[in-house]
């Protein structure tokens, strides 16, 4: 009992690491859901997490007020976002997505009353497991709904053929616009946990790095379905920790080739709907050709 | 106003290395259609490898920069054969193939911070050309002079190999679509293959003088390159090598002129936020061609 | 007979008092884990791996002549963090829930320091600084550094270039994004301009930067007496390296980022005759106890130990030194006492090491320079 729950506090912080980047694979998979890749979701999480940071620490809201308050400030820097750069085609949004993370960073640093500037902020609180749990279950909730209701449907349409989804009346601006202010919202609720985990922030916490986990973790996961996300954030979270034990010198390397060797061998990703549907397509098929013969 | 001819000079020169790490990034991004994240890191190698073919072998400086421009070009195609080539077939697109470039990023800059027991180290002052050229009352290190004329010669070279040549006809026909080329009697392996050798010995070839003129031999080279080049390809238009090179140069004499005339907090600022304007207004950048929005 | 059985009772009594506090004097036996977490990989991995290097060397003495008490011995639990505050406060919590670990030691950069704090504060567990140079860090009992501030030894320096050089402008380069050098820099601008130096101008860069061509002809255009290179460690080669690259023939001051060995491997030249504030070097080694240090890590390594070396040796001796003064089981809460307790590092390397409310305070520092066959000598005017 007591190795188990001495198991328990040491990773305690790798699984709280592995929600916060859950949260932030969730943003990311909402706009790639519809056909679209985007960075942006750092900048999202770097207004949730500082807005977030400053409402606690500056007048003492209760972390219960703070989270829903990152969530609205993450969908609105979302809906400006989007706003200016939707129009642009993929590649383009791309770079422009990175280029935005670059310039919060830069913004980051030189308001050093919203942000702490060089130095960051330390935050007092600390956000519980409980917590972080019960925050990720709820997102989880909306995007299974969302999966299963119009909107996912649209969302799907508009990833495989633009054109013809519009053909069809669904405006692929409108669905990506609603796709990005779900990924502010939820990127914004990213940011806030992220802060209340790490307790302490600074320009460099919501830079290249992360930018970089939150794709890796999406992809990895499966990027055709929302629960993928969740499963790549927790494999890649865990993959460094499990390095470490394993061999600590090349650790950095090891976690290199295991995305190598995972992303060459399942490109769409471990959670892979499709993969599933044709494997139960061909379970059916061969059971009728048993039945039949 | 020699401060100014100066600092200009002094901005040219960095813009310079931007630009030629930006043709090669560009080239990546136009003809292969990949986001490669770890093209930074054929900079840092190529500077390793032309730091050590000096410091183990003692070659003369220009052999040693040779050395570790083929060596960048090398891992430019080993990286697309393991990394890329795999997934090309399957169709994942952009990607798929960036997040195995963010896997190689993890791998080579890793291997390159143990290639260098994680010090920074420095091309010995004996090694390289350190003399001033004298003009009139200014005086110009005979290093930038190199820069500014390998940035010329390159971008001359591939914009005439891109635009004039076969090679560089199958090369733009793989990147507008590798299927009708293959269709129209182009070896779509090969010219991805060259492709992928010519980006990463040009982005290495700014990996060497950068490691030269700054001093500092390590896997931080190709990061600092990365973000800059990465700037001079959206401002410049990835599809054009003329594109990049003015909008390098251009970044480099911002850059030095925000610092110098402005305030060197907000150096990095200006030039991001110039990123950000043209990315809104004017997307395709100063020579790109028009196929930068949506259906 | 009675008197015979008294002064025999008297004697047992005596005796069995001796036999229980003997049992209960000092620290109990055994192995102790010290929790270090090593900054190994990343942009400080040279700096780091001299700490790393130093506290073993440490470590290493401690368990041969039994420093932390009879029958005890030290070991280190290595967690990496490559310098950044989220993988520490990572380490740290691991650490933290490993309870064979009695005490931790971290931290080169001032805002990880500052993220770990709160968690060992939380978790009970003591920690000593070895490397952030942020003031106000420590807090008994829970946190302590044995990282001389640089305030004093900078403050002495710059009153002695103004001395000696009598400039009468001067420019500074200064890290944009680094408070600490943001406050070494404030603090010398003070000296200087409370003796009437004025500023020729400030010229901010950013710790990532490695182009310094352009920042440098800047300064030569502001024709300063004296440019006082208040940055860290890889920007102040970068910058020295293009002063003297592009003719600057005048004075230049540092601070002590440039005083590891690989500094001048990499620099070279350019760097001899620029002084710096040091605490600890080893080619000046006075005292005892620093002349046995140098020893010690040069049969190791094969290279004089740099002042980071020195600072993670002493992070190791005060844990000792704490350990060695508590009386019973060797807990976390013991060890936060006895180090709330001392307030002088005995042995160290730096002919007296005071500790104040938890912050070491380095009395003796020098002004040091390289010399041109890269060597540490005292700075003196040519």
């Amino acid at each position: 009992m007591q190795t188990l729950l001495d198991l328990w506090a040491a990773h305690s912080s790798t699984v709280a690491f592995a929600m916060v980047n859950a949260l932030m694979a969730l943003s990311t998979y909402a706009v790639l859901s519809t056909g679209v890749l985007s960075f942006t979701t750092v900048v999202f999480a770097a207004v949730g997490g500082f807005l977030s940071a400053q409402l606690v620490a500056k007048l003492g809201m209760p972390l219960a007020i703070a989270f829903p308050l990152a969530a609205v400030g993450g969908g609105l820097a979302a809906a400006m976002v989007a706003g200016a750069f939707l129009k642009l085609e993929t590649h383009w949004m791309a770079l422009a997505s990175l280029a935005l993370v670059l310039i919060t960073r830069v913004v980051a640093l030189n308001a050093p009353v919203l942000t702490g500037g060089v130095n960051g902020l330390v935050i007092p609180r600390r956000v519980s497991l409980g917590e972080l749990t019960v925050v990720l279950v709820l997102v989880a909730l909306v995007f299974y709904r969302l999966s299963r209701s119009w909107y996912g449907l649209a969302a799907r349409a508009v990833r495989e053929d633009p054109a013809v989804a519009s053909t069809m009346g669904i405006s692929p601006y409108r669905v990506q616009f609603i796709a990005f202010l779900i990924s502010g919202v939820v990127g914004g609720l990213a940011g806030a946990a992220l802060a209340f985990t790490l307790q302490f922030i600074s320009p460099e916490t919501y830079f290249i790095g992360i930018a970089f986990t939150m794709i890796a973790s999406t992809v990895l996961g499966g990027s055709f379905h929302w629960f993928g996300s969740i499963i790549g954030a927790a494999i890649f979270t865990a993959l460094p920790v499990a390095m470490q034990a394993v061999v600590p010198a090349f650790e950095d390397v090891a976690k290199g080739i295991a995305l190598l060797v995972i992303m060459i061998f399942l490109p769409r990703g471990l959670i892979d709907p499709r993969a599933a549907g044709l494997r139960r397509a061909a379970r059916a098929r061969i059971a009728a050709e048993s039945n039949n013969a | 106003m020699q401060l100014f001819l100066e600092q200009t000079i002094n901005g040219v020169a960095l813009g310079s290395l931007y630009a030629l790490f930006g043709i090669g990034f560009g080239l990546v991004f136009a003809t292969l259609g990949i986001l490669n994240a770890a093209h930074g890191t054929y900079a840092s190698w190529a500077a390793i490898v032309a730091y050590y073919a000096l410091d183990w072998y003692g070659a003369p400086f220009p052999v040693a920069a040779a050395a570790g421009v083929i060596a960048g070009g090398t891992i430019a195609v080993v990286v697309d054969q393991i990394a890329f080539q795999p997934l090309r077939n399957r169709g994942t697109g952009l990607l798929g193939a960036l997040i195995t470039s963010i896997a190689f990023w993890i791998i080579l800059d890793s291997l390159a911070g143990q290639a260098t027991e994680h010090q920074a180290l420095a091309f010995p002052a004996t090694s390289y050309p350190t003399r001033m050229l004298e003009l009139g009352a200014m005086r110009v290190p005979i290093m930038q002079v190199i820069v500014i004329t390998s940035l010329v010669v390159c971008a001359t070279g591939i914009y005439l190999l891109i635009q004039k040549t076969l090679v560089g006809a199958a090369m733009r026909a793989v990147g507008w679509n590798s299927v009708a080329a293959a269709l129209g009697g182009v070896n779509s392996r090969i010219v991805i293959l060259l492709t992928a050798f010519l980006a990463g010995a040009t982005s290495g070839l700014a990996g060497v003088l950068a490691g030269v003129t700054t001093s500092n031999v390590s896997f931080t080279l190709g990061e600092g390159l990365m973000l800059k080049g990465f700037a001079a390809v959206v401002v410049g238009g990835f599809e054009d090598v003329r594109g990049t090179a003015v909008a390098g140069i251009m970044l480099g004499v911002i850059e030095v002129s925000a610092a110098q005339y402005l305030s060197t907090s907000f150096r990095d600022g200006i030039t991001y936020t110039l990123l950000l304007l043209f990315l809104m207004l004017r997307p395709r950048g100063l020579f790109g061609s028009t196929n930068f929005l949506r259906a | 007979m009675t008197n015979i059985m008294a002064k025999l009772a008297i004697a047992a009594f005596g005796a069995a008092l001796l036999g229980v506090t003997g049992a209960i004097a000092g620290p109990a036996g055994g192995e102790y884990s010290i929790g270090f977490v090593t900054e190994n990989t990343g942009p400080l991995a040279a700096a780091g791996l001299s700490y790393y290097r130093g506290a073993n060397v440490a470590l290493t003495e401690i368990n041969d002549k039994g420093l932390a008490g009879p029958g005890v011995r030290l070991k280190l639990s290595e967690k990496e963090s490559g310098s950044d505050a989220a993988r520490a406060v990572q380490a740290v919590t691991q650490l933290a829930a490993d309870r064979a670990v009695v005490a931790v030691t971290c931290c080169i950069l001032s805002p990880v320091a500052g993220a770990v704090k709160p968690v060992v504060v939380n978790e009970k567990l003591p920690l000593v600084i070895y490397g952030a140079t942020l003031p106000g860090l420590p807090s008994p009992p829970w946190v302590y550094s044995v990282v001389g501030l640089p305030g004093p030894q900078e403050v002495k320096m710059t009153k002695k270039l103004i001395e000696v050089l009598k400039p009468k402008t001067v420019t500074y380069f200064v890290n944009a994004d680094n408070e600490g050098f943001q406050n070494r820099f404030k603090a010398a601008q003070k000296v200087m301009e409370d003796a009437g130096v004025k500023t020729a101008g400030v010229i901010s860069i950013l710790a990532s930067d490695t182009d310094f061509t352009a920042p440098a002809t800047q300064a030569m255009a502001q024709n300063p007496d004296l440019i006082m290179v208040w940055t860290t460690q890889g920007p102040a080669g970068g910058i020295i390296a293009s002063l003297r690259q592009r003719g600057y023939k005048g004075e230049i001051s540092a601070s002590d980022v440039i005083s590891p060995a690989p500094m001048f491997r990499r620099i070279g030249e350019p760097l001899a005759g620029i002084p710096f504030p040091i605490n600890f070097a080893a080619e000046l080694a006075k005292t005892s106890e620093a002349k046995a240090f140098v020893a010690a890590y040069q049969a190791k390594h094969k290279d004089f130990p740099d002042t980071y070396a020195s600072q993670g040796y002493t992070a190791m001796y005060l844990l000792a030194q704490a350990i060695r003064g508590i009386d019973g089981p060797v807990t976390r809460e013991a060890i936060a006492n006895a180090l709330s307790k001392i307030d002088l590092i005995n042995p160290n390397v730096f002919g007296g090491l005071p500790l104040v409310n938890g912050q070491a305070e380095v009395a003796n520092s020098l002004i040091a320079n390289w010399t041109k066959d890269g060597q540490i000598a005292v700075w003196e005017r040519r």
